[in-house]
This record gives C-alpha cells, structure tokens and sequence, in this order.
C-alpha cells in the first residue's frame, strides 16, 4: 500500500518569502485553559515509534505529536513555517534555503539538558533517511532532493535534481535528532531511538506501561507554546467492538477511525462528537489481465455494471461514502468529476459478456469456446474483517445473476500477498489504495511497474496511459497536469482495469469535553497542542 | 453363554440383567438426551444433504440485514448478509458432521494400534509410542493448525486431521492402560494357555469385549472436540470460510453486532453449539458410568 503523507496543497510557489511573527516559547496566549489528560483508542499496536522506519498509520499518528518538519500544514491546507522560520525558492525552483528558528531545543532525556535544534539534525535526518540500510518508506519521495548541506548552524540548503511542483509542501518530513539515534549511520527498527524516540513537537514520549500504553507528556517548551493538555495516553485494542464499548463507558475519550459499523451507535448519543475527515483512498475491485477471459475491457465493464455499489454502500457503511468513476481519489484535484461511475444495470452486463462471445450454458454460467466464465477471487483474512466479507459475498452474488461463477478464497494474509504480488496467481482481488496529495498512479498503471512485488498487480498496460502518466510526472503548470490527469482519468475508468468501488469518509469520535479539536485528514494530530479541556471538565 | 470377565465372582448375577436396569437414573438421563442430540444432529445432516430448509441458506438479501427473529417468515431472523439464520444453522453442521467423523477414526485406529502394541506387547514399541505421544502432547494442537493453514489453506478437513492425529495419545493411552489392567487377568491368561492367536485374544477377548464402551465413549467426546476446535479456530478467522456455513463462523460474523443489541444472529449457532457439546459430553459421561458400571444401583 501506498502510505505517503497526504497534503491537500494545490499552490504552486514559484519563489517567495515567509515571515514568522516572532513568538517567544512559553504558554500559548489563545486564554484557553491547560491541564486534563486525553486517552485515545487505536485499534493494534505501533510497531515503532519514530518517524522514519515506521509504516502505520498507529505510528504516524504519534509521530505527529512528538516531532515536527521544517514546514507544516495548517487548517486551511496552507504551508506554515514550523521549524524553519523562513525559506527561500531560487535559480527556477531548484535552490531551497531554509532559515531554521534559534529558540527551539529537543526534548530533555532523563537527567540531561535539553540540546539545540541545529542545521546538523536536518543533514542528519535526511543522510540517514537516504542511508541503503534504513528501511523507509520515505525514500522514494524523496528521491528528488540532489543535496542537503549547511550553510551555517542555523541555515540548510537544499538542492534538487529536478524543478518538482509543491515541493515546499514535502519538506514537512519530521527531522530527528542528530544525538537520539545510536548508530549514526543508519536506523534499523532495532535500535533503540525507535522505542524510544525524542523530537522537537508539543508531546514528550514519557513511558509505555506495561499494559503497552504509550503515556505522552506536554513539552513546556514547545515553540509553539506549551499544549493545552497535559496528557495524551494512547491505548492500544486488540478488537474494535471493545474500543467502541470502552468510549461509551468513558473509559478513553477518542477513537481516531471508528469503525462504521458502530457509527448509529455513536451518533444517538450526546456525549459524543462525530467528526467526518476525508482521507485520498478507495476500494476496488482489481482483475488480473494475465488471464485471457479477462483481457476484453467489455468483460470487466459487464461486471461493473452487475455490481450494484450504491445498495452495498447504503446497507453495509450507512452511506458514508462516495461511489467513484476512475484511478483517482475523489477530493484530489486530479479528479475528474465529469466522468460518472457506471450505473447498475445488470442487464447491460449480460449484452456486453454477449458481445464479447460469451453465451450461456446449461448450468446458466456464460461460456465462450467451451470456456467456463469461472474465476477466484482471493481475500486475506483479517479477524474484523466482516465488512470485507459483506463486500465479497455481495459481489460474489451480483455476478452470479450474469452468469458468472466467482470462487471465493480466503487466504492468510502473507500468502494472499504472495499469491497477488509476487505469483501473480488470482483473477479478482478485492483492496483498496491510500493516496497522498501528489495524484501519482504511476505505479498502479504504468507498464514497467509490472513484476514482482510491485504496484501493478493485474499487468494492466496501455501505451497512451503510460504516455500520458510521464507527461504528467514532467509537467511543471498546475493546469496541464491537471488536464493531463483528468484525460488519464477518462481512460482508465473506460478501460476498467479495476471496478472502482468507493471512497469511504472516515470518522473520529470524541467526548464533548474536548475543544478545539481539528483534525488532519492523514497526519490527524497536527493542530493537536490547541486543544483543550475546559476547567471543570478535567476532573 | 457365560464369558470371563473381570467381574467373575458376579458374572452369573448379573450378565442377564439388561444394562439400563443396572443403570443410575441420571445417567439414563444423561445418555437419553445425548441421544437425542445425536439424532437431531443426524436429522440436521440428512434435512441439510437433501436440502430440506425453510430457505436457501446461500441466499443474500440485502435488504433484510441482521431482521430480528420472525421478520418475513425467518423464524430465527437473518444474519449480516440477510440470510436465514435458521437454515444456516441446520446446515451448518455439514461442516462437522463428516470432518468429525473423520477425526474420530483417525484418533481412535491409529489411537488404538499405538495402545495394542504398546499394552500388549509391550518393550520397545512402549518405548517408542511412549516417545511419539509425548512428540505429540508437547506440540500445542492450535500453532499446528495455524501452521498448516499458513502452508495450505484454511481447509476443515486439514484442520480435523491434526485434531485427530493430536488425539491419538489420549486414546491409546487409554487403551494400553486397559490391555496392560486385563493381561494379569486369568481369562486372558487361560486364553493363550488355550493357543488363541494374538488376533483373536486381542479382537475379541480385549477390544470387543472390553475395550468398546472406552471406545464410544471418546468418539463421543472426539465429536464435541471437533465442534469446539472449528469454533474457536473461525473465532480467529482460520475456520470454516464463507460463505458455507458453520457454528463458528455464525457466531464470529454475529459477535460484532452483539453489543449493539442484535443479539440472534450470534445467540443462535452459540446455543446450538452449548446444547450440542453439552449433549455429546453427557452422553460420554452417562455411558461411561453405564457400560463401566462405575456406579451401579
């Protein structure tokens, strides 16, 4: 799965100057009152703390509370200066200079001062982030960065390979320490700094109990000025229904992604605040084109038009979704919103598997040459995975009803990653994707994403939608990409490599006695130090 | 005709009297309820293998999710896919009627020859079946199961040939413990004085007549072991797969809607599978007492 920050950024800077209004460290100034501890529910435990070898969500999440980036993201989608007061675009978008803040310092270990925030730690995040041995997903990102050198203690140069648009944008990547990590050259899940990390955000990791709840105390010394809260507990679950049962009894105040089902619950009852935010992903249903009976794009059309999306998203997710049409998230500007979803029309399914030269055989499934229509389909099995099931048992007998006979396989979930990535050996896979801002399905579509372990699992290839994906990479106008991507969107979707499903909208819920609560679609936490607990809530 | 027994002294009283009359009356209670659980669970399969249901267990209405009880004529309402509760739990137990059945025969053949040639012959073979049931028993049957889903695929049949091959060292433990009580005895002493083959000393003298009621009575428990172990295996996941129906997977796919009130669709297959293991353990127990006369009047 794709897993890069998603940034709702569609400004284009081509050179230009932000000023910090200087802010001394100390309490915030906004009146609301301190104090009061947050316990938040997440489903499963981080594998790692830090920002750079983890890969969940449960890690970024925390990430976000103790680290920060050179730029940040504030509530209205707009680049704000974080560590770095200020920075400098040059010689055509290929120069970036950023001007690091003096006053800020990292977060005391036991029985130490606090050290410095330097020009050092931003060289050392990024050469051990590019480093062979650390295991990262953010290598890729950023691979576009030529060099990163210092000019003095407080200011880094950047230098790219290539003018990339919204590049700002990416320089949000949380910086570490350069005296946390204890091999310096590289970072491995092994050392210590990942359990035990230490930043620069409004939240120092204080302990994780032995129950595994990791207990975030409020860093005095947040440039930002000192969190509201005093405390964010965050509470590891092993099942969902309990999480949920565990905020009706107040036993914790927040679950960060409720599951749907228990959304009617939640929503009846006063004490809680349901708050919608919108993450860039969908679920699909994926055809491997290796196989011949699936090569004809009118075959994967007539199932399209079998499914009937909007009665599985009305009755198995409340409708808390959107049906989608093509390869983009909707709410990504890539797209394209002329372009309308497949209706259900079942009948039309039969027309086109007919036109295709299939008819139907005694045992009403469809057959060409000879060939049954019969194909599996391969799901991995998670224990909550009951909305999943629905999902594939509806879709299983849609296409029943056009004369399609569809295997179900459950499969454990390595060797479902096996059979789908690496053997290629399924006909229909049921998944979704997760998206950043960048609107890059390069590595779904594209025909030399085609192999072992990579992205484009159904060896889809169109010489025109690789074309056209290339263009889209190379193009600096906002625009034209924008067009670009919106005919790759017309093709693909007409194409049906996959039945796009749906986006779903995601929730949080929170007791009321929680203000001021902003959330970011993907990091989630970031506004997290203006929050509050009124007085007499804190008990 | 008279026969040896281990009851010597009283075999001229007693061997006319018909066992229930020797029997306590709660045991007679125990092993009639067993038996009629055994009968539905037979009538359940039969019903279920002609498809004698009230409707199509495979059915999906999506527009009936999770009805309560007598919505439409569902008697026990319909599950998360709208299908009838009732028909699935009558067909579901397809899934362990014939993988029990399967795990039964494999615990008590193999079970059975270990207990022979370790009980009966003894030395080396008790050496060795000695070291294979303890191979077994130090293995935790779950990981093996796990293991073997990983490698294959979550197949009921795999899975209740690992909980029968685990079960052999409790059979042939029992059945070596039994052999090694009844060869000091005289009967089998004056059996081979006699020049019987080992054969027939062993079929006859031993298993048939001394062995049997141990034998029922684990393919008794060995069933409600199966039901058991596929129940809590589909509480991970790795049990019987959708859409064919079992106990297990009923109760997994209605447990998560339980706190939210709707209560059947996991209520149901749960009480199915309390009434049955209950009804298979006391049928075990009750013919235990019975035919060993544990207790007696």
């Amino acid at each position: 799965m794709k897993r890069l920050p998603n940034i709702l950024l569609l400004i284009f800077f081509f050179a230009f100057i932000m000023m910090l209004p200087q802010a001394e460290a100390g309490l915030k100034t906004d009146g609301n009152p301190d104090g009061g501890t947050l316990n938040y529910g997440e489903y499963g435990r981080p594998a790692t703390l830090d920002p750079i070898t983890s890969n969940d969500m449960i890690s970024l999440r925390i990430s976000e509370l103790v680290f920060n980036g050179l730029v940040g993201i504030d509530e209205k989608q707009e680049i704000v200066p974080e560590l770095a007061e200020r920075s400098v675009i040059s010689d055509n978008g290929r120069i970036y200079t950023f001007y690091l803040r003096k006053d800020i310092t990292w977060h005391p270990r036991e029985g130490e001062e606090p050290m410095p925030f330097t020009a050092d730690d931003v060289i050392f995040t990024y050469n051990i982030m590019m480093h062979p041995k650390t295991i990262t997903p953010l290598k890729v990102r950023y691979e576009f960065i030529k060099t990163v050198t210092k000019i003095d203690d407080y200011t880094v140069r950047v230098s790219l390979k290539r003018p990339i648009l919204n590049a700002l944008a990416k320089f949000s990547f949380k910086i570490i320490p350069k005296h946390g990590p204890e091999n310096p050259k590289f970072l491995t899940r092994e050392d210590p700094f990942v359990h035990k990390p230490i930043g620069t955000g409004p939240y120092m990791l204080k302990s994780i109990t032995a129950d595994r709840e990791i207990i975030l105390e409020a860093n005095d010394n947040y440039f930002k000025g000192r969190p509201h809260i005093d405390k964010f507990v965050v509470r590891p679950f092993a099942d969902q229904n309990i999480m949920s049962q565990a905020l009706m009894f107040n036993a914790i105040d927040m679950i960060v992604l409720v599951n749907h089902r228990d959304i009617p619950q939640i929503q009846g009852d006063k004490r809680f605040v349901l708050q919608p935010y919108n993450a860039l992903s969908y679920s699909f249903f994926g055809y491997n084109m290796r196989n011949p009976l699936l090569v004809d794009k009118r075959v994967r059309k007539a199932f399209t038009y079998a499914v009937n999306r909007q009665e599985m998203l009305s009755s198995f997710f409340q409708d808390q979704g959107t049906i989608i049409s093509g390869p983009f998230a909707p709410g990504s500007w890539a797209y394209n919103l002329d372009v309308q979803p497949l209706p259900y029309d079942p009948q039309k399914g039969i027309e086109l598997l007919n036109e295709a030269g299939f008819v139907k055989g005694n045992d009403g499934i469809m057959e060409k040459d000879g060939e049954k229509l019969s194909l599996s389909l391969k799901v991995p099995i998670e224990k909550e995975s009951e909305a999943v099931k629905r999902v594939v048992l509806a879709f299983k007998n849609y296409l029943n009803k056009i004369g399609v006979d569809i295997k179900g396989e459950f499969k454990e979930w390595l060797s479902w990653k096996e059979d789908v990535f690496l053997n290629h050996d399924f006909d229909i896979i049921f998944a979704s994707w997760v998206f950043d801002d960048s609107a890059d399905i390069s590595s779904l579509f594209h025909s030399s994403e085609i192999g072992p372990w990579k992205n484009n699992f159904g060896a889809y290839s169109n010489p025109e939608v690789d074309s056209l994906i290339v263009e889209s990479k190379l193009t600096l106008d906002h625009e034209k990409r924008r067009t670009i991507n919106r005919k790759l969107h017309a093709i693909v979707a007409d194409e049906n490599p996959y039945t796009f499903l749906w986006t779903l909208t995601n929730y949080a819920a929170f007791n009321k006695k929680l203000r001021h609560v902003a959330i970011h679609p993907y990091n989630f936490f970031p506004y997290a130090d203006d929050w509050f607990i009124p007085a007499s809530e804190q008990h | 005709m008279k026969r040896y027994s281990q009851y010597s002294t009283n075999v001229s009283d007693f061997s006319d009297v018909p066992f229930w009359k020797k029997a306590g009356t709660m045991d007679l209670v125990y092993v009639s309820y067993g038996i009629f659980i055994v009968i539905l669970v037979i009538v359940s399969y039969i019903l279920g293998a002609f498809n004698l249901l009230p409707f199509d267990p495979h059915e999906i209405n999506i527009k009936l999710l999770m009805a309560p009880p007598k919505t439409a004529g569902h008697i026990l309402g319909t599950d998360f896919m709208g299908r009838d509760i009732l028909s699935r739990l009558i067909i579901g137990i397809q899934a362990y009627f014939l993988p029990g059945l399967l795990a039964i025969a494999i615990a008590l053949v193999i079970g059975t020859c270990f207990g022979i040639l370790a009980g009966y012959w003894g030395g080396g073979f008790d050496t060795a079946i000695t070291y294979i049931n303890n191979l077994l028993n130090s293995f935790p049957r779950l990981v093996l199961i796990l293991l073997m889903v990983a490698a294959f695929k979550p197949d009921i049949y795999y899975i209740m040939v690992i909980v029968g091959i685990t079960n052999v060292p409790v059979v042939a433990s029992l059945i070596k413990g039994k052999i090694q009580f009844l060869k000091q005895k005289y009967f089998i002493e004056a059996a081979t004085a006699l020049g019987l083959k080992n054969r027939i000393i062993i079929f006859k003298h031993i298993l048939w007549h001394n062995c049997r009621s141990v034998l029922i009575i684990q393919a008794t428990l060995g069933m409600a072991e199966a039901i058991l172990m596929e129940t809590s295996l589909s509480y991970l996941g790795f049990g019987v797969q959708e859409p064919i129906p079992s106990w297990g997977n009923m109760v997994l796919s209605g447990a998560n809607y339980f706190m939210q009130g709707k209560f059947w669709p996991s209520t149901a297959p749960a009480l199915a599978i309390l009434f049955t293991i209950m009804g298979f353990h006391l049928l075990g127990d009750g013919l235990n007492n019975i035919l060993e006369m544990k207790r007696s009047k």
